[in-house]
């Protein structure tokens, strides 16, 4: 049977109507927010120090040149490469007879300028071997992680950054490139794990390959970024909170546990996208700022993540950077410049991204078709095929 | 070594659909299609199978992809494909052929051959002196007139001819027996033999 939307019509409607009764709401916080970012009179030093030392329960970002700075586009350059890598994954399936998983990666060089020119690809890779199927750790202790759900999302997006390393080192000496990774560069969901499964993934894996590229601007530039489309973050809306909060040193659980009425919830609900959306002209980028998630903090090291907002015709999108690129003004240009160029290009989104993305997408067909292909292979070799009855009920359905 | 780089560069494609009575080939390059009405043949094996283009495409490579409009601010059409040079590999031009023939050691059959031609099998652009050995008979216009194809017949039959008596040593007398030929198969219907000897001027 499928969905009843009549049965939900009603409930739908009450969404909308609460939506709208909020929207006034929304509105005011969104203005006050503006009023303390657009504030001339803030002492951004003390502000610093203030963040530094702050103890909340959000995460707030760190500044680095400002808080309301704003730069226009650089020029484009007359030649340049942009690469770009996205993922595409099917799971392990605990029904099937067989565990294992496949990766498929989308790579895509585009060329402009006097020779453009494009390369349009995708790497399919299966993993079936113990190795692949488990994170051990070294020593004794600790738990083994099966490679699969969250961790496997973890996996490819490091799959993903080596491809988008072995791209970069495909570039000409002296070209200039820009390399770009879709969502963020902030491994997230390593913060569940133990700390070896964060130690395989990022020191053998994700950080390995960010320094790969980072040796490479040795004779060439190579601008590394992720683009993250309709971001929902509020890390600088948070630099606000701790601006407007009353006490010399803000700590939530001392002086505003819950339920205390707290001042800076006057820009509860407001998110960095709405706050740059007004005061960034079409093409500028904000300043930039530091992530504070604990991760990057205590294990990227020199690739420390930095972000900055940058306002497009339609939306603002966020933009991060490892600290090296953040540190080099030509490489921020190059990002800032070919990023927008890229959107511009792709009707609103970066153009080598969505190729790469068409390159990798496997679509529920393709996963059907990769099950029975495997399985009649299995056939073939005379090893039986065991699959839950769950399974088999759900492919072959009965009245 | 120059038998190889000429049959090279006569490729034209590469067969992605075939049939006893038809193939469909797409081109290595976009736009570079062979002529309406030009003989071009494929191997399967000792076969060599002769087939006349008789319509041509050029779009997405990907079914559910429809090309946008991109030019509003670029100068020339040229410039749109420079600024996404990405679009050379997403669209594709493919053509049609009717199959007219085959080879098989020295001898021209202008009859459907035994077997389709083979997925992934290279498409060639027949050179004059192959044209004009083939076109010594006229027994494939039998197969032109009486097949069903996406385009008028009164369209392909005369370009194939026309093409087709440029490589001969007398083109006219080659196009005024193709006419005598054409009048006997299209007796009874005159409309269309007049349509289709109107175009081969």
């Amino acid at each position: 049977m499928s969905l009843d939307l009549t049965k939900i019509a009603t409930q739908a409607s009450a969404m909308v109507a609460r939506l709208k009764e909020g929207r006034a709401e929304r509105q005011q916080r969104l203005h006050y927010a503006r009023q303390i970012f657009g504030d001339e009179a803030i002492d951004l030093d003390k502000l610093r120090k203030k963040i530094a030392a702050s103890r909340t329960t959000w995460l707030v970002a760190e500044l680095t040149d400002g808080l309301a700075k704003r730069y226009p586009a650089p020029p484009i350059p007359a030649d340049f490469n942009v690469i770009a890598t996205d993922g595409s994954h099917i799971d392990v399936d605990r029904h099937r007879a067989t565990r294992c998983y496949l990766i498929n990666i989308g790579a895509v060089t585009l060329s402009y300028g006097d020779e453009p020119d494009a390369v349009l690809d995708s790497t399919p890779h299966l993993y079936a071997e113990d190795e692949d199927l488990v994170i051990k750790p070294s020593a004794a202790t600790g738990r083994e992680q099966m490679v699969e759900g969250t961790l496997l999302g973890i996996k490819r997006a490091v799959e993903e950054c080596r491809h988008l390393s072995l791209l970069a080192g495909e570039q000409l000496p002296g070209s200039t490139t820009l390399a770009l990774l879709d969502g963020t560069l902030i491994l997230w969901g390593l913060e569940a794990y133990p700390d070896f499964v964060a130690e395989i993934m990022l020191g053998q894996g994700f950080l390995t390959c960010l320094e790969e590229i980072k040796k490479l601007n040795r004779d060439r530039r190579v601008a590394l970024a992720s683009y993250i489309s309709f971001p929902r973050s509020t890390d600088v809306v948070n630099v606000l909170r701790v601006a407007i909060c009353p006490h010399e040193v803000s700590d939530c659980d001392r002086f505003c546990p819950p339920p205390e009425n707290r001042d800076c919830e006057g820009v509860a609900g407001v998110t960095d996208r709405e706050l740059f959306m007004d005061a960034l002209e079409p093409g500028e980028r904000s300043a930039l700022f530091i992530s504070p998630s604990k991760i990057t903090k205590e294990r990227y090291g020199e690739h420390r993540i930095y972000f900055c907002y940058l306002r497009l015709e339609e939306e603002v999108a966020r933009v991060e950077v490892p600290r090296w690129v953040a540190e080099n003004a030509e490489l921020i240009d190059i990002v800032h410049s070919l990023v927008l160029d890229q959107c511009r290009r792709g009707h609103g989104y970066p153009v080598a991204l969505s190729e790469a993305h068409e390159q990798a997408v496997v679509t529920g067909a393709d996963r059907a078709e990769f099950w029975q292909f495997v399985e009649s292979l299995y056939v073939e070799e005379k090893i039986p095929t065991l699959t839950s009855a769950k399974s088999f009920s759900k492919r072959t359905r009965w009245v | 070594m120059r038998l190889i780089n000429s049959s090279l560069a006569d490729r034209v494609g590469e067969i992605i659909e075939a049939s006893t009575a038809d193939f469909v080939a797409q081109c290595y390059e976009l736009y570079e299609l062979p002529p309406l009405g030009s003989l071009v043949k494929t191997k399967n094996g000792e076969l060599d199978i002769y087939g006349i283009v008789c319509h041509a495409t050029t779009g997405s490579l990907e079914p559910g992809r429809r090309p946008i409009a991109r030019g509003r601010d670029e100068e020339s059409e040229e410039a749109i494909y420079q600024s996404s040079p990405q679009l050379s590999k997403l669209l594709r031009s493919e053509f049609s052929t009717l199959v007219v023939g085959h080879k098989t050691g020295d001898s021209i059959n202008q009859y459907l051959p035994p077997n389709p031609a083979r997925i992934h099998g290279f498409v060639y652009q027949c050179p004059p002196d192959e044209i004009r050995e083939f076109g010594r008979s006229l027994g494939f216009l039998t197969l032109l007139v009486n097949t069903n194809l996406p385009v008028a017949k009164e369209e392909i039959i005369p370009a194939a001819l026309r093409l087709m008596s440029q490589a001969q040593e007398d083109s006219h007398s080659f196009l005024v027996a193709a006419g005598k030929e054409l009048a006997v198969m299209l007796g009874g219907q005159y409309n269309q033999l007049k349509a289709i000897l109107g175009r081969l001027k």
